[in-house]
């Protein structure tokens, strides 16, 4: 599925958030947003979830998701957000409840993404004995069980440290390559957007606006760890920005 | 500080106390000790015989209580009451409790009544009580009820305005029906402090009925201790408080057991 936002705003109270958003995730296109702290990002995302309203604007889906697919748009969270009453498996399991397939077919289905995010042998644990690496490959696991069409993720890996993360990312690589989503992912590390996006949005301090779209034809496989000439690049267009956004006050989260 | 360059001097240790270690064998060995000298106090006479009898007799008051039946009349009336009056106020008190939580309308209807309510000291009302439900059963259970349903109702509501919001997002982005948000999600997160609560009201409780019964019953712990006090026997009504506090005991038992049981997810 494509994703189109339109000329969307976003005010709360009197705080203008996001200004005349307009963007397009192609499908099968991963599209990395970055800009300073406070800018909107997680904002966007959430209304391209749906779990917010844009307070002017559109925001659309175009074709079919999957047959198979149980939930289109798909969160994976910085903070994991797995429920810590229940076991790897059972956290799993919990997205698929509400559903009417089968025992057998779930069982299938969870044995399948533990399988595909190596967590297999720690089906039973509590969230608690896992470590963040775990848990966030709990979140994935969670998130491809529904077979979502596009995946929304927010900073998935910046609670974790730089190996972990590291390996992580290759992970998510090896999944997009396998199974083609259309993404959005969030992130305030230039060198994960550099070899995770094929689109990578730079985004003004707030009222949040698209100030530079960059596109990245090289595969993902073939990309180097770093490419310091793009990473320079983003930098300097965030930089002026980001020094401004961390000097205002009143901007939490 | 003045030491040779050469010579290596040992960092000296400075991390210990004020870490908490296990003893399991020194509590008993106060409580024995302690018992030995009021045994000791009394049998050689430093402690008055008003005042406080010797342990053993303590121990014979318990032998009588046993041996006529009274033991079990009298806790036995007790507990029903207080079984019957704490259930019953910790079912409503906790379904109250999520439909303030969980609805506004409910909210706005109800909570500013609780919060009245609930700083009147629940004993007042057992005259309030006995005129309406008769000097019976009935107005005993309501008194225990009510004061349980209060505590119980706040705590509930406050537990789910406690519940991490991230986790209900979470439960809506996968489309999670209303109730099952509410059953898998808010009801889990709030289950602790549901259950850290019902401690609380256990001891309201034991409180409520002891003082209803010191006031107007024939049987139940308070009117044992009343008729104890009233006759100057304190052995037997040492009994009696010794009673309240293993029931006290017994009841935090038992909501140890369940919060262990039921949160198991929560420590090793
Ligand atoms: N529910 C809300 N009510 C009021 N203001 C909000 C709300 N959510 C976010 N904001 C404000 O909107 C602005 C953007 O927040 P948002 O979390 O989207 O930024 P972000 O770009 O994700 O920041 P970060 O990089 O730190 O994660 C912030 O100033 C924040 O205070
Ligand atoms: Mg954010």
């Amino acid at each position: 599925m494509e994703l189109v936002v339109e000329g969307v705003s976003k005010t709360y109270d009197d705080l203008l958030v996001l200004n005349q958003i307009d963007l397009t995730a192609d499908e099968g296109q991963i599209v990395c947003i970055i800009g300073p702290s406070g800018c909107g990002k997680s904002t966007l995302l959430r209304l391209m979830g749906g779990l917010e309203e844009p307070s002017s604007g559109n925001i659309k889906t175009r074709g079919s998701p999957p047959s198979d697919c149980l939930n289109a748009l798909t969160f994976i969270f910085q903070d994991f957000s797995l429920l810590p009453w229940r076991t790897v498996e059972s956290n799993i399991s919990l997205v698929l409840e509400d559903h009417p397939i089968s025992n057998k077919e779930k069982q299938e289905i969870i044995n399948s993404v533990l399988q595909r995010t190596n967590l297999s042998e720690f089906s039973k644990r509590w969230p608690r004995e896992l470590s963040g690496g775990m848990k966030q490959r709990v979140g994935i696991a969670r998130a491809l069980a529904v077979n979502p069409s596009i995946l929304l993720m927010d900073e998935p890996l910046s609670a974790l440290d730089s190996q972990t993360s590291e390996i992580l990312l290759n992970d998510l690589i090896d999944l997009w390559d396998k199974q083609r989503f259309t993404s959005i992912y969030i992130t305030h590390n230039l060198s994960e957007a550099i070899r995770i996006g094929h689109k990578i949005v730079v985004m003004s301090r707030r009222p949040g606006e698209v100030r530079e779209t960059v596109n990245i034809e090289k595969a993902l496989k073939e990309r180097e760890l770093r490419n310091i000439e793009l990473e320079k690049y983003l930098w300097d267009l965030l930089k002026e920005e980001a020094v401004a956004a961390e000097r205002e006050i009143g901007s939490e989260t | 500080m003045k030491h040779k360059k050469n010579t290596f001097i040992k960092i000296p240790f400075r991390g210990s106390g004020f870490s908490y270690r296990k003893n399991y064998w020194i509590s008993p060995v106060v409580f024995i000790v302690l018992i030995a000298l009021w045994h000791l106090g009394s049998t050689l006479g430093f402690i008055s015989k008003l005042v406080l009898p010797n342990p053993t007799e303590v121990v014979i008051a318990f032998h009588d209580l046993y041996v006529t039946g009274d033991l079990y009349l009298h806790v036995g009336a007790s507990l029903k009451r207080l079984i019957l009056g704490w259930t019953l106020g910790s079912i409503l008190g906790i379904i109250i409790g999520f439909a303030i939580g969980l609805f506004s309308l409910v909210r706005a209807g109800l909570a500013p009544i609780v919060a009245a309510i609930f700083p009147i000291p629940k004993i007042a009302l057992l005259p309030l009580f006995i005129i309406w439900f008769g000097i019976g059963e009935l107005s005993k259970v309501n008194l225990i009820l009510f004061g349980t349903l209060f505590p119980t109702i706040i705590a509930t509501y406050g537990a789910i305005d406690n519940v991490d919001r991230s986790l209900i997002r979470m439960g809506q982005s996968f489309n999670l029906t209303w109730f099952s948000i509410t059953k898998k999600i808010v009801f889990p997160a709030s289950l602790p402090v549901i259950l850290s609560n019902m401690r609380i009201t256990a001891a309201i409780a034991i409180i409520l009925i002891v003082a209803a019964e010191l006031i107007a019953a024939e049987k139940g712990i308070g009117a044992y201790i009343q008729m104890a006090g009233s006759l100057f026997a304190i052995d037997r009504l040492l009994a009696g408080i010794i009673i309240l506090s293993c029931m006290g005991l017994i009841a935090n038992w038992l909501i140890g057991f369940t919060e262990r049981k039921l949160l198991k997810w929560r420590n090793l």
